[in-house]
């Protein structure tokens, strides 16, 4: 394919490929435009290019397979640490973030293996008696009460222990994310549902969809395995009961979490939507 | 969610807001280096070290997005493990790093191998490409970012940006047409639009 025109009016490939990401100048834009509308042979190339951008695009998106971690911060970065015997305490801590560890095997009721090699198991999803097929328990369909409330919330509100971010680029497509109560007991068990509604997507693969949960105490994080439970009226639902006393907490337990659901709108545009509500742990 | 908040306290040594900021780049970053290198133990580890020399060296970031710095150290991070001759030019093999059993819906054996085959010669094309090209194009196509953002995270001129986009995507479409079963061509369909 050649990069240059054979004629002053014939747009080049790198005005073709810019003209499909709206990266030109208007001058530009309606030049091509025009060009293309009479000429089959680059809207030809066009539609190959658009062909080859798309296919990528259509790639899913992969959850990582392990847990990331950062050290803590080397004393010298601080210049303004004022504790001589910091640097010592700190500098072979590790603040283990819990991310991304959601391509779990659950092949019965003890959810405990992984997927890939340096993968740690993190969330202990429990499984109700109407277990099918492997699946983790399977929450209802939200009732048509209580989903037309939560559609019904605004940006970034919560109400209750739900939170609502809507997309500010589009309206009509939201993250929700709510559990069935604000306080557990340590051996209670969390309901999390998370609506990912407008999604253009509609897989019930967290993986496909981009989807992370993580229960955030003190700035660790534990990855929780966000369940594909179903899809209604086109929102893919995830969610499931999590055994609170099997997910790997840091000590103390005690104290005041957030669950954070953070979502990878898989349509290549790379935009981030991000919900949080508070969880209380109790004796 | 505001970068900057984030970054203004993870300068300060907070490693919450670093957490937080970590949350929402994880799954981005990782598949920028997972679609670089191939293989998702080497992306892990590309974003895991990404996100160590990140949170190292935030109090040297001062006006410019945390994003593409972010990204830039990663891009980086790629070039060296291109440098060092690990696996260059494998193919991933994420299919199989993937574990099904849980029991959700699924769509037809014969669709799921389908797109399965499909996204496979996807992946191939990327690998095909020369590393400069590969990661213009990654940055576009998967992570979406504007041809600016691009040209922050490269550091190459904007015409270079859209010049390698360009004939990244070309080459890509040349190799998707050695198989019209999986992705016919479009010149039947050049008046379409």
């Amino acid at each position: 394919m050649p990069s240059e025109p054979r004629d002053p009016t014939e747009p080049t490939l790198d005005e073709l490929s810019a003209y499909l990401d709206h990266e030109l100048d208007e001058d530009a834009k309606a030049r091509v435009a025009q060009h293309v509308a009479g000429c089959a042979e680059c809207q030809a190339r066009l539609d190959g290019l658009r062909q080859a951008s798309y296919a990528i695009r259509a790639l899913p998106m992969e959850t990582p397979t392990r847990t990331f971690t950062i050290p803590a911060k080397p004393r010298e970065s601080f210049r303004w640490a004022p504790v001589a015997g910091w640097i010592g305490g700190v500098a072979a801590a590790i603040l283990v973030i819990g991310l991304g560890v959601t391509q779990l095997h659950f092949p019965g009721p003890t959810a405990s293996s992984t997927a890939g090699s340096g993968s740690k198991t993190t969330g202990g999803l429990a499984y109700g008696s109407g277990t099918q097929n492997g699946a983790a328990a399977p929450l209802a369909a939200p009732g048509v009460s209580s989903n037309d409330q939560r559609f019904n919330g605004q940006t970034s509100t919560a109400s209750g222990n739900v939170a609502t971010v809507t997309d500010p680029s589009n309206s009509s497509r939201r993250l929700v994310l709510d559990t069935d109560r604000a306080s557990y007991a340590t051996n209670g068990r969390m309901m999390v549902t998370v609506q990912l509604i407008g999604s253009p997507a509609t897989s019930l693969n967290s993986g496909d969809q981009g989807l992370t949960l993580t229960l955030v105490h003190n700035g660790v994080g534990v990855a929780l395995n966000p369940v594909g439970v179903e899809s209604w009226n086109g929102t893919p639902i995830f969610g499931g009961w999590y055994d609170l006393a099997s997910l790997r907490l840091s000590e103390p337990r005690l104290g005041d979490y957030h669950l954070e659901a953070t979502w990878v709108i898989p349509d290549g545009s790379g935009r981030v939507l991000q919900a949080s509500v508070p969880v209380k742990i109790t004796a | 969610m505001d970068d900057r908040d984030l970054v203004g306290r993870a300068r300060r040594g907070d490693p919450e807001a670093f957490t937080q900021l970590m949350m929402q780049y994880q799954v981005p970053l990782y598949n920028m280096a997972l679609r670089m290198v191939g293989r998702p133990d080497d992306a892990a580890d590309i974003a895991q070290e990404a996100f160590t020399r990140a949170w190292q060296k935030i109090r040297t970031l001062r006006d410019a997005p945390f994003k593409s710095w972010l990204f830039q150290i990663a891009a980086n991070l790629c070039y060296d493990h291109f440098r060092r001759g690990r696996r260059y030019g494998e193919m991933p093999d994420e299919e199989s790093s993937k574990v099904i059993g849980l029991g959700i819906l699924t769509p037809d054996p014969q669709e799921r191998a389908e797109a399965s085959e499909r996204n496979r010669l996807v992946r191939e094309s990327i690998q095909a490409l020369e590393p400069d090209m590969r990661l213009a194009i990654i940055l576009r196509d998967v992570n979406g970012m504007a041809y600016d953002e691009i040209a922050d995270v490269l550091r190459v001129p904007l015409g270079t940006v859209k010049s390698r986009i360009a004939r990244a995507r070309a080459q890509v479409q040349e190799h998707l047409q050695q198989y019209p079963d999986f992705f016919p061509s479009t010149r039947e369909d050049a008046h379409a639009e």
